[in-house]
């Protein structure tokens, strides 16, 4: 059976092999395996899961099942870095695979008590442990005094309001203003009461102590359900919208529509327009002005395997008529956090890959700064990037919350959606730098791409902050 | 400009004066030298003056200003001439003809030794200088090699000579001093020798065990058996690698707790409640920039010494003994590995070419820009590709079971070219004899270590 004659220098290792003579079943750690070294282990971790990702996504169940095992031998939430993430990855393929048995799944999701206040926890844990939100808020803020300068009445629109550190920080600034400060509206959003009504008291709280007319205005809801009229936009008052990893979810797409639309043969002008307009529902002159003929590009990623070509952007209607209605309010500023990652790509080995490199760094970034707070380490891999991977990899279609887009592909949106950019500050990064350095932030970085900032770790891109304005069409 | 200057006589401070008369001057040991003798700097004459400028006297440059243009003047002289122009009254001070009593100066920095009267610097141009050289900004800097000085003059010395004469060791270490030059080859000379007897062993063993050589449990053998200097550089690197991911760690845990952005206190620029953040702006900007360029300075001196590292060990992955790789590095690694394979057995073939690719890694390993991560993620599907392309790859895998069973279906299955291949498997005795030394030296050490 097995061959011989191989010409090796040392005696053919194959008949020390004692695979023939092992025979633990399938289900026993491998003496082999405990001797591998981390290093050794991560690339394998890596080379399982791929591999498991590509059965998964052939559709190769049983070979699936196998690569699954494999990897929960090696991966462990409590072990190191690399396999903490395959823990998590292995635990995503898995569920996705599960749904391919519809009652399985359900039947096991049916009982899960979603615990609300283990959730916001865990956001205000990711809040302090991680200094991105806090770089987020500093720069958005200093970006809206900015913007609002010499504005009487602001009205802020906070599409995720739990964390009043965020707003506390705009009235001190806003107090310090040389005109005083302005009167200040702040409508937030957020899927849960109780976090909204923790924000009202602790918002008119600080105002008061910072001697600042203000009003707070709950909006219980989820951001794709909202209904703007329900902002209570009024005129005159100068409208800033802040936006932190949330304009994503409104990239929901139904996937399997939008694929079979996609694959009709021909592509003449007026098609694309029209498929354009259908799926984008802006105004046809408005369109043929511009020239994103390229931004549509005939050979769509949506169904063929290649790597997405730069600026292609998969048509995303829900997000198209959000952003029509909020330039309709003609804001002065709006402020965009989102992740730097490419997950909107709708083949599962794109998404894995991409996934599999985003989250490492942001597993490597935790692990770095966080080291000594193991419990609440975990909580946000399991509970916060945990819960994204399992978005990413498991969910299609309109289930899939997560699709990340890299700055670049939100720029060309916003763009084409009629709005126009407004260069952040070099102030604001300096601020930022300060506040990374004040608090001892190792190997974070801030750095400036077309006026927009970037939060790297260790080269890698993290989070991109844009800012934008209503532009009139010229 | 009000000149706090204040003299005392050294007598009554410090202490150390054994004669405490000024009338009186002690007669000095040589009373007529012929040149004046130069003191060893900062033990200044026991009977001279001692005078203490305020920092903003010493780097006064121009102390003597004309009042009707208000033009600056170093010395009294030269603004008395100036008057003349003015057609002002002037006087040139004679040298007075009475003794003159030395003066000495002490530098104004209260941590500094020179603040000290009994270390008092004899010169005025020289307290001034010492006074910028280290307790002043570096604001000249070498445009050869990035020194910076504070001293205008120390500046000028050094571009004369900046790269003019250097000595260059084997290894590529640049001195400019020929006595650090030598030290340093003392060392490197022991470290060249050493790197060129290994590469002779690790060129033979290369040749004949592609596999089973460059695995990390092979590194570990190879290690132990090599040079005391390997492990010098073993163990450099772990400090150097978790130099940069995790610096700060127990304050990093302070602040985890705290509510920094809430307590106003605590968060920067809106301290004072914004009202300095113009005023915060100069003092950050002159701080940022250093810290920021200080991250730069550190990956940039972290990649250098991992280049030399790689350089001086091509073949030598000792960081096996070092701390756990973060998950980034790990997936470039397995991107690179993917990419430089030549057929698509895995682990067989990608171990053995991992060293040889390792130091054209080393440059992307920690600094991996956005432009390479995207490449990785593109080795990375193409690594996909070739194993999505190779449905059979994971069965091969599978191999790694013991499983009899499961190996037996998997060869089985294999050699009659069954189950869902596309692709001819011609290569398959090499893959099976690969995954074998796989397994030889991942599980199988002592029989490793026999093979040796």
């Amino acid at each position: 059976m097995v061959p011989e004659g191989q010409s090796f220098v040392t005696s053919s290792p194959l008949q020390f092999i004692p695979w023939m003579s092992f025979s633990p079943g399938l289900g026993s750690p491998f003496p082999w395996l405990r001797e591998l070294k981390s290093e050794e282990r991560g690339l394998y971790l890596i080379h399982l899961l791929v591999s498991c990702a590509n059965h998964v996504a052939a559709g190769s169940l049983e070979n699936a099942n196998i690569g699954l095992e494999q990897i929960s031998h090696l991966a462990s939430t409590d072990g190191d870095t690399m396999q903490r993430i395959a823990a998590y990855f292995n635990e995503a393929l898995a569920y996705r695979m599960l749904k391919a048995w519809p009652g399985l799944y359900k039947a096991l999701n049916s009982t899960k008590i979603s615990l609300v206040s283990e959730e916001i926890h865990v956001q205000k844990l990711f809040f302090e442990l991680c200094p991105f939100l806090k770089l987020a808020y500093v720069i958005t803020n200093q970006a809206i005094v900015e913007a609002m300068e010499g504005e009487k009445m602001v009205h802020i629109i906070d599409f995720n309001c739990f964390e009043p550190a965020q707003w506390i920080n705009l009235f001190q600034t806003f107090n310090a203003r040389p005109e005083g400060p302005p009167h200040l509206r702040i409508t937030g959003l957020h899927e849960q009461k109780e976090v909204l009504d923790h924000m009202a008291r602790r918002l008119t709280e600080e105002a008061q102590k910072w001697d600042i007319p203000f009003q707070f205005n709950p909006v219980v809801c989820k951001l794709e359900n909202l209904d703007l009229e329900s902002l209570r936009v009024k005129t005159g008052e100068a409208l800033a919208v802040s936006s932190v990893l949330q304009l994503h979810s409104l990239l929901v797409t139904d996937d399997e529509m939008h694929k079979w639309k996609v694959n009709s043969p021909s592509m003449s002008k007026t098609d694309r327009s029209h498929r354009v307009l259908q799926m984008n529902q802006r105004t046809l002159g408005e369109w043929l002005k511009k020239e994103p003929v390229h931004a549509y590009s005939p050979s769509s990623d949506l169904a063929s395997p290649s790597p997405l070509s730069p600026l292609s952007l998969a048509p995303a209607p829900k997000m198209g008529s959000f952003l029509t209605a909020l330039r309709a309010l003609s804001p002065k500023l709006i402020v965009i956090t989102e992740q730097e990652s490419n997950n909107s790509g709708s083949t599962l080995m794109e998404r894995v890959m991409e996934a599999l490199n985003f989250y490492a760094a942001l597993f490597d970034c935790l692990e770095s700064t966080v080291s000594r707070a193991p419990l609440e380490r975990k909580k946000v891999e399991k509970m916060l990037f945990g819960e994204e991977i399992k978005n990413i990899i498991a969910c299609e279609g309109v289930e899939r919350k997560e699709r990340h887009e890299k700055l670049e592909k939100w720029i060309l949106r916003l763009e084409l959606a009629g709005f126009g950019r407004v260069p952040l500050s070099y102030h604001g990064m300096l601020q930022a730098g300060r506040l990374l350095q004040t608090n001892n932030y190792d190997g974070y970085k801030i750095k400036e791409e077309n006026g927009c900032l970037v939060i790297c770790w260790q080269e890698r891109p993290l989070y991109s902050i844009s800012a934008w304005r209503f532009r009139p069409y010229d | 400009m009000s000149g706090e200057a204040f003299s005392l006589p050294a007598a009554s401070i410090g202490g150390f004066i054994q004669d405490p008369s000024n009338a009186n001057p002690n007669p000095k040991p040589n009373a007529n030298p012929a040149k004046k003798k130069r003191n060893l700097p900062g033990t200044p004459d026991p009977d001279a003056e001692v005078i203490a400028l305020s920092p903003k006297t010493l780097m006064a440059t121009n102390r003597f200003i004309c009042e009707i243009c208000k033009k600056g003047f170093q010395r009294d002289q030269n603004l008395q001439l100036h008057r003349r122009g003015h057609n002002l009254p002037w006087k040139l001070r004679q040298r007075t003809n009475k003794e003159v009593r030395k003066k000495v100066y002490i530098c104004p920095e209260k941590t500094c030794v020179h603040h000290d009267p009994s270390r008092a610097l004899g010169d005025l141009t020289g307290i001034k200088k010492h006074f910028s050289r280290k307790h002043g900004e570096k604001k000249w800097k070498c445009e050869k090699c990035s020194k910076k000085y504070a001293v205008q003059s120390d500046w000028k010395a050094h571009s004369k000579t900046c790269g003019t004469r250097e000595y260059k060791c084997d290894c590529g270490t640049l001195f400019s001093r020929k006595d650090s030059f030598i030290t340093h080859r003392a060392f490197c000379d022991a470290l060249a020798e050493e790197s060129a007897r290994l590469t002779s062993v690790a060129a033979t063993s290369l040749n004949f065990r592609n596999d089973t050589v460059n695995l990390p449990h092979g590194f570990a053998g190879r290690g132990v058996q090599d040079v005391a200097g390997i492990p010098q550089f073993g163990s450099g690197f772990p400090q150097d690698f978790s130099g940069m991911p995790a610096p700060g760690l127990p304050e990093m845990v302070q602040m985890a707790p705290a509510n920094l952005f809430g307590s106003s206190s605590h968060f920067p620029g809106f301290e004072n409640g914004g009202a300095t953040s113009s005023n915060s702006n100069n003092l950050s900007l002159s701080q940022l920039p250093q810290g920021l360029k200080e991250e730069g300075r550190n990956e940039g001196n972290l990649m250098e010494s991992l280049s030399s590292l790689y350089s001086d060990n091509q073949n030598k992955q000792s960081k096996a003994n070092a701390s756990p790789m973060s998950a980034t590095a790990l997936l470039q690694k397995a991107a690179q590995m993917g990419s430089t394979r030549s057929n698509p057995s895995f682990f067989g073939n990608s171990f053995g070419v991992m060293s040889s690719s390792s130091s054209h890694t080393a440059p992307t390993f920690m600094a991996s820009s956005s432009a390479s991560m995207s490449a990785t993620s593109n080795k990375l599907d193409k690594l996909m590709l070739q194993t999505g392309g190779k449905p059979s790859e994971p069965s091969l895998l599978s191999m790694h079971h013991p499983g009899s069973n499961t190996f037996a279906q998997s060869l089985t299955r294999d050699f009659l070219g069954m189950s869902n291949d596309q692709s001819p498997r011609p290569f398959l005795p090499q893959e099976l004899a690969k995954y074998a030394a796989i397994g030889s030296t991942m599980g199988l050490s002592q029989f490793t270590s026999s093979n040796h």
